[in-house]
């Protein structure tokens, strides 16, 4: 501290004192002030710092938000044919597939695939039974044969039953020694049934008519041969 | 005072940007699926493309065994090459319309014949009775043969065999066509559409063809 001027002038004294004091108070009160500026600045840039980070986190939790409430629907998956998992009563199985002459002992009856005549059955509406090894043919090709027992299964009832068929890809016809009164037949799937309404019969011909699974769909259910007692 | 800094440290700032920028990706990622997803999406069931996926392959295959028996049996070399044709390329188209369905994850039955056409103003000219047509007049529709005519064919030998083919197969293409006119108006899947004017152009050059033909043998 620097020693106090003094002055005969007691009225320079005064403001002489007075200007050091005030000019000390005015650099304390600067001091303060640029404390305060600071302070409040610092506050300022804090309280931005969460404006601008909680609006951004807002804006990017939306955004993901809606990434996810707005994706669309996924496509509807249909697994068709071979899971047999959503129609009651279907058996499935896994058979071979080769072209041989004569007879074949078919692991199901009727056959739902397997060795088979190296002719095919031609898809229709047959009154007689059809010989097996050219039946499983056309299912090789994606057919279903529909067989009944010819004793249970006529006149309205067979009218019924013939109501739930496709134009193609389908072989009706009696069938000895069936053991319900009426089989369905694709490739590697089979359904027995009790009666021609039954609801499972157009449900068995969605998932395996035309059966992707089966070894040669879409080759041909025609051109090949009639087999007796055809429509 | 320059190294007071203010607000948060300058590790939560990182890791908020790394958080912000990973979530941002994740949801620009998934943003980026939604227009895939909607175009796998877009044939169902019962959409007018999936009906004549299904009836245009009903509608082959029998044009496929007309043509084979055709092949079989004339002596005009000229129709067994038109026969030729028309056996392969429609057994191709059908194996891609199967294919379809297949990509598309739907079965290859599902709905009424000809029930997609039901929207189409073009059509539904089932008399005024407003019965649902039977399924032998939607066949006779789609210009099919009935299994009376194709015995009859298939019995038939030389140019009367040749005729009954060309006037089959002439109903069956224009029945075709006007299938094909209805997916132009209702359907919207672009592979679909190309397909089925290539079958137009196709099958109103081999119209062409067939009356040329028809001329030739005296039909």
């Amino acid at each position: 501290m620097t020693p106090k001027r003094t002055s005969g002038n007691p009225a320079t004294q005064a403001e002489a004192a007075l200007t050091v004091k005030q000019q000390r108070e005015r650099r304390r009160a600067e001091k303060l002030a640029e404390y305060q500026r600071q302070v409040a600045k610092r506050r300022r840039r804090g309280l931005m710092w969460w404006i601008v980070g909680g609006v951004a986190t807002l804006a990017i939790v939306g955004v993901v938000v809606a990434s996810i409430v707005f994706a669309p629907e996924p496509a509807p998956t249909y697994e068709a044919g071979g899971t047999g998992a959503e129609i009651e009563g279907v058996e499935t199985f896994t058979n071979e597939t080769t072209h041989v002459e004569g007879v074949v002992d078919y692991a199901q009856s009727p056959p739902a695939g397997g060795p088979h005549n190296q002719v095919w059955l031609n898809c229709g509406i047959y009154t007689e039974p059809q010989q097996n090894e050219y039946a499983v043919h056309s299912l090789e090709h994606g057919a279903v044969w529909v067989t009944y027992d010819a004793d249970a299964v006529s006149g309205e009832e067979l009218a019924t039953l013939k109501s739930h068929l496709p134009s193609s890809y389908v072989v009706l016809s009696p069938y000895e020694g069936l053991d319900s009164p009426i089989v369905l037949s694709a490739w590697n799937a089979q359904l027995k049934l009790d009666t021609a309404d039954d609801e499972r019969i157009p449900e068995f011909f969605e998932e395996f008519w035309r059966n992707q699974n089966a070894p040669e769909p879409n080759a041909a259910c025609t051109g090949a041969i009639d087999g007796p007692g055809k429509q | 005072m320059t190294a007071e800094r203010t607000g948060p440290p300058r590790w939560l700032l990182v890791a908020f940007a790394v958080v912000a920028v990973a979530a941002l990706a994740f949801a620009v990622g998934r943003f980026s699926t939604f227009g895939v997803a909607a175009r796998a999406a877009a044939p169902t069931s019962d959409s007018a493309e999936a009906g004549f996926a299904r009836d245009m392959q009903v509608h082959h295959a029998q044009a496929v065994d007309m043509a084979m028996t055709l092949y079989r049996e004339t002596d005009d070399s000229d129709l067994r090459a038109l026969a030729y044709d028309i056996a392969t390329a429609q057994s191709a188209q059908s194996g891609e319309m199967y294919s379809w369905l297949v990509a598309w994850g739907l079965p290859q039955r599902g709905g009424a014949l000809m029930s997609w056409m039901a929207g189409d103003p073009g059509h539904l000219d089932h008399g005024s009775t407003g019965a649902p047509a039977t399924e032998e007049e939607l066949l006779r529709d789609m210009g099919m043969a009935t299994d009376a005519e194709l015995t009859a064919f298939e019995a038939a030998s030389g140019t009367d065999a040749d005729c009954q083919f060309l006037t089959l197969m002439t109903r069956h293409h224009e029945g075709a066509i006007d299938m094909v006119d209805a997916i132009l108006r209702l359907g919207e899947e672009p592979r679909v559409l190309e397909v089925a004017k290539s079958m137009k152009n196709v099958q109103q050059f081999e119209l062409d063809a067939m009356a040329a033909a028809a001329l030739r043998l005296g039909c």
